[in-house]
């Protein structure tokens, strides 16, 4: 069943190295990044939904999660769910689509047997709220500010059930509404999750903004399916699914670009993400004006990648007369004159 | 549970590869870490190719823990098995592992039944060799394939009870060490028991007497609709039974989410992650009937 076609850019992708190349000193001093005021030992964060609740890949010999700036944890809604049905996962050509439907024990058990099992002095872990309806989701905020956790991540792309099923963040109205909601029950550091799957991201993040997200996360998943033309079935359990992987990199790309141009004079943060997989990538999201890197389907090809891509970052700053990462942040060279809109023949 | 032993992401070289009759391979790389963790029912996760880069989930039929060699049994279903079958010796393969809850036996039955049906051939295969350490048990391994076997079969010496005339073909390695194996398909090889798997099963366990048929302890592996069967088969004789379970794969190590199978609880049904809290689940809760 899993037939694709190979894609040269694949070939881009270094195999993983033995483990005895990985790092166990952490990340060097160059690579801090202050997020949200939250001390981030490298500008790698683990995503959302790609490591469990944190402590899944310890299980890998050689990795850490001292090697990252942070941990997203897994989507959580208020109560338990058990997610959708199999199969949940396809590789596609330079990606996989995903549909997992936020599986999870309910956030007061995420909180109360989970979080302390977590060692906080590895790393900042990020609670990823999720959930149904407006209501559900400042519920979900007011448990986890109750908590040791570092900072919330909105993950807005949850289908609004109140109003048509429509995902909140494929609207600016609606997702300004999320964030209002999550930011009167919490002063923990809010980082908005932007969809791609709208129409204009800039004007959502600059509503998100004003309703009182401290940061964005740039970008989930695109919507996507995959049929088996032989049955002409869908695929996925779920008929659709998001698309990860280093296929959407140059849509994620232009996205982050694209809300730095609202974030920028607030000062406001990004976490660019969508298909990264080596330092190379991480960096031109630094330069596209991002301020931390999210690493997440990668993890499925080289579990031991992280500290390769702080090692690649080290050594790009040392070789551009850099001292810290952070002044890689929207250091893009933009051609002049800019090019024409998009629709008109470019 | 999930199982929390540790994983090993290696680059295996290739020491041989053969190629058989139905698309079927024999992988043996040199992995030591590997090799010396791996359990029956554990499976690793490679990377059959650097242009194609989801790792593929492919079950453990053999390792030497002092020759630090692990050795795969594949059939090709798709686009990632059919470049693993282009590895030659020499290459490298990014392997991790090993992963997953193993089969885990009852010393106390000393009759274990092992089922095997197509890819599901190695983990038995590697779980009868492992009982064999184990004197006082006495393993029946039954392999069932809809292509040719992974091997030359041959006629048995080691007497099974209940076997029709004629079903007298088994798998020489589990001859040579003694364990007594038949074989089941429906395409008429020969010597082979023309039928499914479990109605040979059922052949065996009704010519044993009911002390005997105590003893017996059902492990599985193999598509899915035989691993129910064998489920309906053990509950028909009220025999406890492991399945192992295979589902499509993404990280490998419980991050995910992706690979999961239902199961029943005593709280209900619960999605289970295929990759650490299975492959192997008590058959009860995946086919609650």
């Amino acid at each position: 069943m899993w037939s694709v076609q190979p894609l040269a850019i694949y070939c881009k992708i270094p195999l993983m190295a033995s483990s005895d190349e990985t790092s166990t000193d952490g990340p060097d001093a160059s690579l801090r990044v202050d997020f949200c005021g939250l001390d981030f030992a490298s500008p790698l964060v683990l995503l959302s939904g790609c490591v469990g609740f944190g402590e899944e890949y310890t299980r890998v010999k050689g990795f850490s999660n001292r090697d990252v700036g942070a941990v997203c944890l897994k989507g959580t809604t208020l109560e338990p769910r058990l997610g959708n049905p199999p199969h949940r996962v396809y590789e596609t050509p330079a990606g996989m689509l995903n549909a997992i439907g936020l599986q999870n024990p309910g956030a007061r058990h995420v909180v109360e047997k989970i979080l302390p099992q977590l060692d906080f002095s590895e790393t900042r872990f990020i609670a990823n709220l999720s959930g149904s309806t407006v209501e559900e989701y400042a519920e979900v905020a007011r448990i986890f500010d109750d908590s040791p956790i570092d900072a919330m991540e909105i993950n807005i792309s949850c289908p609004n059930v109140k109003e048509g099923g429509v995902a909140f963040g494929n609207d600016p109205d609606m997702s300004a509404r999320v964030v209002a909601a999550c930011r009167k029950v919490t002063d923990k550091p809010l980082i908005t999750k932007l969809s791609p799957n709208q129409t204009d991201i800039a004007e959502n993040a600059r509503r998100c903004l004003e309703a009182g997200s401290d940061a964005f996360a740039v970008i989930n998943t695109l919507m996507g399916m995959a049929i088996d033309a032989e049955s002409r079935e869908a695929i996925i359990g779920n008929n659709q699914g998001g698309l990860s992987g280093p296929a959407i990199k140059p849509v994620a790309l232009l996205k982050v670009h694209q809300v730095y141009q609202v974030c920028r004079d607030h000062g406001v943060p990004i976490i660019g993400q969508g298909g990264v997989a080596s330092a190379e990538d991480a960096i031109e999201f630094l330069i596209a004006g991002a301020s931390a890197v999210g690493v997440g389907t990668a993890l499925f090809y080289d579990p031991l990648l992280c500290p390769k891509i702080n090692a690649g970052i080290e050594n790009y700053l040392a070789r551009h007369g850099l001292a810290r990462v952070s002044q890689l942040t929207g250091t893009l060279r933009l051609n002049s004159p800019p090019v024409r809109q998009p629709g008109c023949g470019v | 549970m999930s199982t929390r032993s540790t994983i090993h992401l290696v680059e295996a070289t290739v020491l041989e590869h053969h190629h058989l009759d139905g698309e079927q391979h024999i992988l043996r790389v040199q992995a030591d870490d590997i090799a010396a963790d791996a359990r029956p029912g554990s499976f690793a996760h490679i990377t059959c190719d650097p242009c194609l880069p989801m790792r593929r989930p492919i079950s453990i039929l053999r390792a030497d823990r002092r020759q630090g060699w692990v050795e795969f049994l594949y059939k090709v279903v798709g686009e990632g098995t059919r470049r693993l079958a282009e590895r030659g010796e020499g290459e490298l393969l990014s392997i991790l592992g090993p992963i997953g809850r193993p089969f885990s036996f009852d010393t106390a039955r000393r009759r274990p039944l092992l089922i095997g049906g197509g890819v599901g051939m190695p983990p038995m295969i590697f779980l009868a060799e492992t009982m064999r350490g184990e004197k006082d048990l006495q393993p029946f391994v039954i392999l069932g394939s809809e292509v040719p076997f992974p091997f030359t079969a041959r006629p048995s010496t080691v007497m099974v009870p209940g076997m029709p005339e004629g079903v007298i073909a088994a798998m020489p390695l589990l001859e040579d060490r003694g364990i007594a194996s038949r074989l089941a398909s429906t395409r008429g090889y020969a010597g082979c028991f023309e039928g499914y798997v479990t109605d040979l099963a059922r052949h065996w366990l009704d010519a044993l007497d009911e002390e005997a048929r105590g003893q017996v302890e059902v492990f599985a592996c193999g598509p899915h609709p035989m691993l129910e069967a064998v489920a309906r088969l053990a509950r028909d004789y009220n025999l406890p039974c492991q399945v192992s379970m295979e589902e499509f794969m993404a990280c490998g190590v419980g991050g995910c989410a992706g690979c999961v199978v239902e199961v029943q609880t005593e709280t209900g049904p619960a999605m289970k992650r295929v990759c650490v809290d299975g492959p192997v689940f008590e058959a009860g809760e995946v086919f609650p009937f």
